[in-house]
């Protein structure tokens, strides 16, 4: 187990620049996960602290010592990839103690961590198997077992549940949960999945074009998007972002000026200034149209069992998304009338940022 | 008119292809499959669907079977055929006769005590020949081939100049370096010029054969080393990258990642590089005409002398050492298959 610190990474390739001054510090033992959309650098700023990409500015230190110019087998990190990257020749067992056998252990010492490793993981049926006859999920954990063995400062996981079934990958991100919690190691989870990063994190970074844009435990991030990125992108379905303007100290309009919202606070804003209003899904409520915000005219109706999500619209504001617990039934083309929870709302100024209301 | 189907139509998967072409088509196209819509038709219907893929196949067994199953056929009648005469006709049956010269030896490891000993000069040589031609063929092209898999500057022009002397004539690679060379080549040339002395390259025994095997390689090199850089490119980085992380040294990672992915492709080079050395003659007649004396007489060129250039031309015997030669190929190739696909399985 280690701590890690980046201080002011940076990444180009020619002229462009894709990690643009990354400072970060992750604790020992902490399950910290880089999540972002795709092509927002989680992956190779992953590899940078892997060792597998040079970077083009900044210092990388594991335990203090800095391990910027120190090639990725000297890092003393194990990393699972997205492809498993197993060794299509070598048997299960071969392939957890290949590593191993480069450090120069025992006989017996492998043995011995292999079994450990393959039990812990639920293999050891499989040891003398070659990778292509196991499942993905299978694969996935021979793949975990290869870096467990090793025993390293910091696991890296480079989206390695994205070549799974839904099914699978719900199973295996549950067994990684828990594989945390047995063994205890930093680990720094890459995916561009929300589902994975709240449900396995103790602290999500959420990257955006090269930059971090907010980093927190999931609750902080979801309950305090630090800026629409954020509020976008953290969130499924994704939260409401409804353009408004400021009327008055705690008052905001919203769409096109007709309807009037009473929010906790508008901060900084002054009277006029044209903010961002996020509601979440299950943050607004179906209210008879009196004393509603605002009325939408039903879109679409999605019935999920459980819950229903309601799509909609309203003059001069973009898609509406309200979800309802339990089977609701609303027809196309209905209207209803919506009420945003005052306590739940997000303000976001003219640069997108968060205004706090609470 | 269409192409239709003997299979009812709850059993066919698929309505009946038809030879029509679309609209718009080139008019010659048009009228061609319009003239063979209708034969086409009637055969099928006569002979059936499943019997239709060997009538297209019918073409190119014909022109395979003339060039390839007849001239094997009559080549045997040869070797079973003595006398001068040319047509299989007037030659006279002698059965095991030709065989049996040529196997008719005191001692096997001595061509001297062997009736027809330019034939067992000629398979040791295609012996030795083969076996340090492959050893060299695959040595080098595997260096060349990780080398040039390596991020190197110039990699493509390296690639190429490569691959450039494949496309060589053999006559043509024979004689550049048959100039290079000889008495008065550019090699002895350049020696002479730093003071060195002549060397006879092409004409001591032991040059001869050196440089026989070495611009063999030279030629052909490009190719082995194309097949084994498609081998390498086909093995995932992320392999690579793994074995980084697991701290894997590089001798290593070629030991027990690099050569066991590209077995499959090694295989491959060594038997067909294998089956070529074997059946070499072009490049060694015109570099060295197989002398100086038989130091550099192969199979092949025995088996052409014997029955074309020798004052007497002894077209049985000739023909009974190639079906030798065919026997040792087609063994060659039998493991070959064997290798590849206990590999695929």
């Amino acid at each position: 187990m280690a701590e890690l610190k980046l201080t002011d990474i940076k990444k180009s390739y020619g002229a462009t620049t894709i990690i643009h001054g990354i400072d970060l510090a992750i604790e020992d033992g902490e399950f910290v996960v880089f999540v972002g959309p795709s092509g927002c650098g989680k992956s190779t700023l992953l590899r940078i602290i892997a060792g597998l990409e040079t970077v083009s500015g900044g210092d990388i230190r594991i335990d203090g010592q800095s391990v910027t110019n120190v090639p990725a087998s000297d890092r003393g990190l194990a990393m699972v990839f997205q492809s498993y990257a197993l060794y299509p020749h070598m048997s299960v067992y071969k392939n957890m103690a290949f590593a191993l056998e480069n450090m120069g252990l025992g006989r017996a010492e492998i043995d011995q961590r292999v079994r450990r490793a393959a039990q812990m993981l639920r293999l050891t049926d499989y040891l003398d198997r070659k990778p292509k006859a196991l499942s993905g999920g299978q694969r996935q954990r021979v793949a975990i077992g290869r870096a467990i063995v090793r025993d390293p400062k910091i696991f890296l996981f480079d989206e390695p549940l994205s070549n799974l079934d839904a099914e699978l990958r719900v199973a295996t991100r549950k067994e990684l949960a828990a594989l945390h919690g047995e063994i205890g190691g930093t680990m720094i989870y890459v995916t561009h999945d929300q589902v994975e990063a709240m449900t396995l994190a103790d602290r999500i970074v959420v990257l955006h074009a090269g930059r971090i844009e907010q980093i927190g435990t999931p609750l902080e991030v979801y309950n305090h998007p630090a800026n629409l990125f954020v509020a976008g992108f953290i969130g499924s379905p994704r939260m409401n972002l409804l353009p408004a303007r400021v009327t008055g100290p705690a008052q905001v309009t919203i769409g096109d000026g007709s309807q009037t919202v009473a929010v906790p606070s508008t901060g900084q804003a002054s009277s006029g200034d044209a903010i961002t209003l996020g509601a979440r899904p299950e943050h607004i409520d179906v209210v008879d149209e009196s004393q509603a915000d605002l009325v939408i005219a039903i879109d679409l109706v999605e019935q999920l069992g459980g819950e229903t999500y309601l799509y909609g619209s309203a003059p001069g504001l973009p898609q509406i998304t309200v979800r309802k617990d339990g089977q609701a039934g609303y027809d196309r083309g209905q209207r209803i009338g919506l009420r945003l929870k005052r306590d739940a709302l997000h303000l976001f100024d003219a640069g997108g940022n968060a205004i706090r209301v609470r | 008119m269409t192409l239709t189907s003997k299979t009812s139509p709850a059993t066919s998967p698929a309505p009946a292809a038809s030879l029509a072409p679309s609209r718009g088509a080139n008019p010659v196209l048009k009228l061609v499959t319009r003239i063979l819509d209708w034969p086409m038709a009637g055969l099928q219907r006569l002979i059936g669907e499943r019997r239709m893929p060997y009538v297209f196949l019918l073409p190119n067994l014909v022109f395979f079977g003339l060039f390839v199953f007849v001239p094997i056929a009559i080549n045997f009648v040869y070797s079973v055929t003595g006398g001068p005469a040319l047509f299989p006709s007037e030659r006279p049956y002698v059965g095991a006769d030709q065989y049996s010269y040529l196997f008719d030896c005191g001692s096997y490891v001595d061509p001297n005590t062997c009736r027809e000993d330019h034939f067992w000069r000629g398979v040791y040589n295609t012996l030795f020949f083969s076996f340090f031609q492959v050893v060299a063929m695959v040595g080098l092209s595997l260096l060349t081939a990780v080398v040039l898999n390596m991020k190197i500057r110039g990699r493509g022009f390296f690639r190429a100049v490569y691959f450039f002397p494949v496309l060589l004539s053999p006559v043509v690679v024979a004689l550049i370096w048959k100039w290079i060379l000889q008495r008065d080549g550019l090699l002895n040339a350049a020696i002479m010029g730093l003071g060195g002395e002549r060397t006879l390259f092409l004409t001591e025994p032991g040059w001869a054969m050196f440089w026989a095997i070495f611009v063999s390689v030279w030629a052909h090199m490009g190719f082995y080393t194309l097949i084994l850089l498609a081998g390498l490119q086909a093995i995932p980085s992320d392999i690579y990258e793994a074995a980084e992380m697991d701290a894997t040294p590089r001798w290593r990672v070629f030991w027990r990642l690099t050569l066991p992915l590209l077995w499959p492709n090694l295989i491959v080079v060594i038997v067909l590089s294998l089956i070529r050395a074997v059946q070499t003659f072009d490049e060694v007649f015109v570099l060295t005409g197989g002398g100086p004396g038989t130091s550099t007489l192969m199979v092949v060129q025995y088996i052409y002398e014997t029955a074309f250039s020798n004052q007497v031309q002894n077209f049985g015997l000739a023909a009974a050492a190639s079906v030798v030669l065919g026997i040792v190929l087609f063994a060659l190739t039998l493991a070959q298959l064997a290798f590849t696909q206990r590999k695929s399985s």
